[in-house]
């Protein structure tokens, strides 16, 4: 696809030209070096952060993230003592405490942010990365690349930390309550987590898709 | 000079892997998601669904949040009631995230969405520069409002003593996570390219 206009400027098919998601600004990114970051001329939007690595980075959080993850569901996330009794929570039981309450919609609401939705990225982010990486599309990658962009502002990994920190202060009143080696490995997690989304690069991500399935692209 | 915008050139951008393609497609060439040159029904969508979170925002701030059991005796507590209780033990620090996160953010969103719509929809004369500031700042601290929730879940998981102490989760829990979760969705269904629109064809 090539057109001209009045400007004189060639729109090719190149995938690091892009408009910016806020305000339509056309932009050339293909001059980035490796951890520049483009932002809109116009409205200050953040475009992409170039890295040569980026998708060796954003799978080796990947890898990193799934093991704490598997960490945070195994073993005691905090404990609380009071007047000689002792209850201990793990991860997955913060769900189910609110489905044995009564509220099985919020206990799905409060599962899916936490950890299937995490989850779930990371796994995509794995589906994505890897063929990327070893240079070897397959047919699910842009179905996958799709899924992550969808689902990764609805991981909330880093907003439940914070809960566990306000939940903290507001028994400690009543109780003892100690954290647990779960809560360090999800700390850790949201860490990965958050690295491994921030390095896959949105248009790098898709430029490299592009690559490897040209014959999808019509 | 007009600005070079991908709708001058009549192009659309993928909302989702940023594929610019000729305006007349509808289904993006390299992702498959659907194509638009501008979100459609934005402001109509947004206000539909800002509604229906104001409305919910009721309910979330009436009834109770969590009911502690303690020794027989339930206590209900409500959002605000709890952010007095911290004030009382002495945490302001962390009433202040829970009055931020649980009042502060959902109402400021609530006033900076209908100011947006208001805005695109009635063409007043405001900067889209500032708008858009406005927008993002509304679109990043969307799901910090959900540690309300996350503390309901903690502490209903965590306490939990038999008949010494216990704690229930309350309807207004649900109420407020639906609240966090609609304005996320209107956030998302706002177009903020609409505020440029025109400046560009006051430029033109």
């Amino acid at each position: 696809m090539k057109q001209t206009n009045n400007n004189n400027i060639i729109i090719n098919a190149s995938p690091f030209l892009i408009a910016c998601p806020s305000c339509d600004l056309l932009a050339d990114t293909s001059k980035l070096h490796h951890g520049e970051t483009a932002n809109c001329a116009r409205c200050n939007q953040f475009l992409c952060r170039y890295k040569d690595d980026g998708i060796a980075r954003a799978l080796s959080y990947t890898l990193s993230a799934l093991i704490l993850f598997a960490v945070a569901c195994s073993f005691p996330f905090l404990s609380f003592k009071a007047a000689g009794l002792e209850s201990v929570m793990t991860l997955p039981q913060t769900a189910w405490a609110l489905y044995s309450g009564g509220m099985p919609e919020l206990a799905i609401l409060v599962a899916a942010f936490i950890m299937f939705i995490p989850l779930v990225v990371l796994l995509l982010l794995l589906a994505v990365c890897i063929p990327i990486y070893r240079n070897k599309p397959n047919t699910l990658l842009t179905t996958s690349g799709r899924l992550i962009f969808i689902l990764q502002h609805w991981a909330m990994a880093e907003v439940f930390l914070i809960g566990v920190i306000v939940s903290l202060v507001k028994i400690a009143a009543m109780a003892t309550v100690e954290m647990g080696i779960s809560f360090w490995a999800y700390a850790a997690f949201t860490i990965c987590f958050t690295l491994a989304i921030s390095n896959l690069d949105r248009v790098q991500c898709w430029s490299e898709i592009e690559r490897l399935t040209p014959e999808a692209i019509k | 000079m007009t600005a070079l915008t991908a709708a001058s050139q009549n192009l659309s951008s993928c909302h989702l892997c940023y594929k610019l393609a000729p305006s007349e497609v509808h289904r993006c060439p390299r992702c498959g998601a659907a194509m638009h040159q501008r979100k459609t029904a934005s402001i109509q969508r947004t206000l539909a669904l800002l509604i229906t979170a104001s409305i919910l925002y009721i309910p979330a701030n009436i009834l109770p949040i969590m009911i502690t059991d303690q020794l027989g005796s339930a206590e209900p507590s409500t959002i605000l009631g709890g952010v007095v209780l911290l004030i009382k033990l002495d945490s302001v620090p962390i009433a202040a995230i829970i009055f931020i996160a649980s009042v502060m953010v959902p109402l400021s969103k609530f006033f900076a969405f209908y100011y947006l719509c208001w805005s695109v929809e009635k063409n007043a004369m405001t900067s889209p520069r500032q708008n858009t500031t406005v927008y993002r700042m509304a679109e990043f601290v969307g799901k910090w409002s959900m540690v309300d929730v996350f503390v309901v879940a903690i502490l209903v998981a965590l306490v939990n003593l038999g008949g010494l102490v216990a704690i229930k989760p309350g309807a207004a829990a649900l109420a407020f996570a639906c609240v966090v979760i609609i304005t996320m969705v209107a956030a998302e269904s706002f177009d903020p390219r609409l505020m440029w629109d025109k400046t560009d064809k006051n430029n033109e």
